[in-house]
């Protein structure tokens, strides 16, 4: 057999695609990467009670409105793999750059946020807890930024009827961001 | 490409709307006042919604074994690393050893970063101030109980902390430098950053009645 195109696109050696074995391979190593750091977090957390001043600060409301965006981003994300699945791509595309409009949100409401507070002083070296507060936020809000130049990629692609494939392997890893922030939003937000 | 998909039923939008409740409820939460109850629906929340996300959105549920292989993998590696590292980051102090930084840290509260200064104060001031107990709390751990440079956290330090009780002490001390000392630190007058000073976190009058209290110590000639 030849293939017009890399093997990761549409070949399953291992049963699995391999496309999604490696979304999944990718991520794996980012449960390490950001459980390290939430892991860090929570022991300096615990071993230092006086955070807790310094938590108090971050706006609850503003945490909960980009969870709720993030999980409406997830949402359209699994819809727009639903309808790949069914072969409309028109609708993938729709769905995904939906999904993009969330991720655009998210990053602009954070934009807000982060001004208000380091305006008020709470910069990234004011104290542990900033610190961790920025770096961590900072690293999703990293990921959101690649996810969504991905799913502009692909969203054009399936447009066309191209690469639908890749509309869930997307998905797949737009989800692990929204699943690391639904635990970053009580460990910054809500602990207080 | 959906060789091992079609057969999922997933009602989507039953899920989406399970994970919206959810964020109302850990939202709400906090407001019931009691701290358990808050831990749960913040945390036990976030493992449920996570879940449900990592289960039917992501279908790691109709996932082939390999795959959970290798988050759980993952997993074990994080645990690895919190098992192994938690004990010393969690405690401030074991056998033979203190971090002396994190104590002191603990102690002054939030008093880097000037936004975060004024809380901190406020707080402090709020809560009362009685000379004799903030030395208790905030100067005894280095200088110890009595004075005497002789604190838990103290005996770890290089130089160690001042001894007030000792006459040697004063011939070389007045009342402008210790007051100095206490608010600028001793870096201030050319002595170690381990003594840092205080002016974030206490009032100039507050920090005379430290003065005053640091000078009771001296003993009669
Ligand atoms: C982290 C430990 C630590 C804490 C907490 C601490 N000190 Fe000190 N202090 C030191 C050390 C170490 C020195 C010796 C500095 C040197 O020799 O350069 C010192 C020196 C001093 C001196 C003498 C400085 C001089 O050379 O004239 C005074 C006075 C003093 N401390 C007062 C206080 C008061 C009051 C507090 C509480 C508000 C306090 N310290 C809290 C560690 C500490």
């Amino acid at each position: 057999m030849a293939f017009a195109k890399p093997a990761a696109t549409l070949r399953s050696a291992t049963g699995i695609p391999t496309g999604r074995l490696a979304v999944w391979w990718l991520l794996a190593s980012e449960v390490v990467i950001f459980g390290g750091l939430l892991g860090t977090y929570l022991m300096f957390r615990l071993g230092h009670p006086e955070w807790a001043d310094a938590a108090a600060h971050t706006n609850t409301w503003i945490g909960a409105f980009n969870t709720l965006v993030l999980l409406t981003s997830s949402f359209t994300a699994v819809l727009a793999h639903q309808a790949a699945e069914r072969g409309d791509g028109k609708t993938a595309a729709k769905l995904l750059v939906l999904t993009i409009g969330g991720a655009l949100t998210f990053l602009v409401v954070k934009g807000a946020e982060w001004t208000i507070e380091i305006t008020a002083g709470y910069t990234i070296t004011a104290n542990g807890f900033w610190s961790f507060y920025y770096t961590a936020a900072g690293l999703h809000a990293l990921h959101v930024i690649a996810g969504a130049i991905i799913m502009g990629i692909i969203a054009a692609d399936a447009y066309r009827g191209r690469e639908l494939q890749r509309v869930e392997l997307i998905g797949i890893y737009w989800h692990f961001v929204d699943v690391v922030w639904i635990f970053l939003f009580p460990l910054l937000y809500i602990a207080k | 490409m959906s060789e091992n998909h079609e057969s999922h039923h997933v009602n989507y939008k039953k899920i989406y709307f399970t994970l919206l409740g959810l964020l109302v409820v850990s939202v709400a939460g906090p407001f019931a006042g009691i701290l358990i109850v808050t831990l749960i629906t913040a945390f036990g929340i976030a493992i449920v919604k996570a879940n449900l996300v990592i289960q039917n959105f992501m279908h790691l549920k109709w996932e082939k074994r390999l795959m959970k292989w290798m988050l759980t993998t993952s997993l074990l590696l994080m645990a690895l690393m919190f098992a192994g590292t938690s004990v010393d980051i969690l405690n401030h102090e074991g056998r033979n050893w203190v971090n002396v930084a994190a104590m002191a840290a603990v102690e002054r509260g939030i008093e880097d970063g000037e936004g975060v200064a004024e809380t901190a104060e406020v707080e402090v001031v709020a809560a009362g101030f009685n000379v004799e107990s903030m030395f208790t709390v905030v100067c005894a751990t280095c200088h110890g109980q009595a004075g005497d440079g002789t604190g838990a956290a103290g005996a770890a330090l290089d130089p160690r902390p001042a001894n007030f009780t000792d006459p040697v002490f004063w011939e070389t001390r007045d009342r402008a430098r210790i007051v100095n000392v206490i608010a600028n630190g001793a870096t201030a007058v050319g002595g170690s950053a381990l003594m840092v000073g205080w002016s974030a976190s206490f009032t100039a009058e507050q920090i005379e009645e430290f003065a005053d209290y640091v000078e009771e110590f001296r003993p009669e000639q």
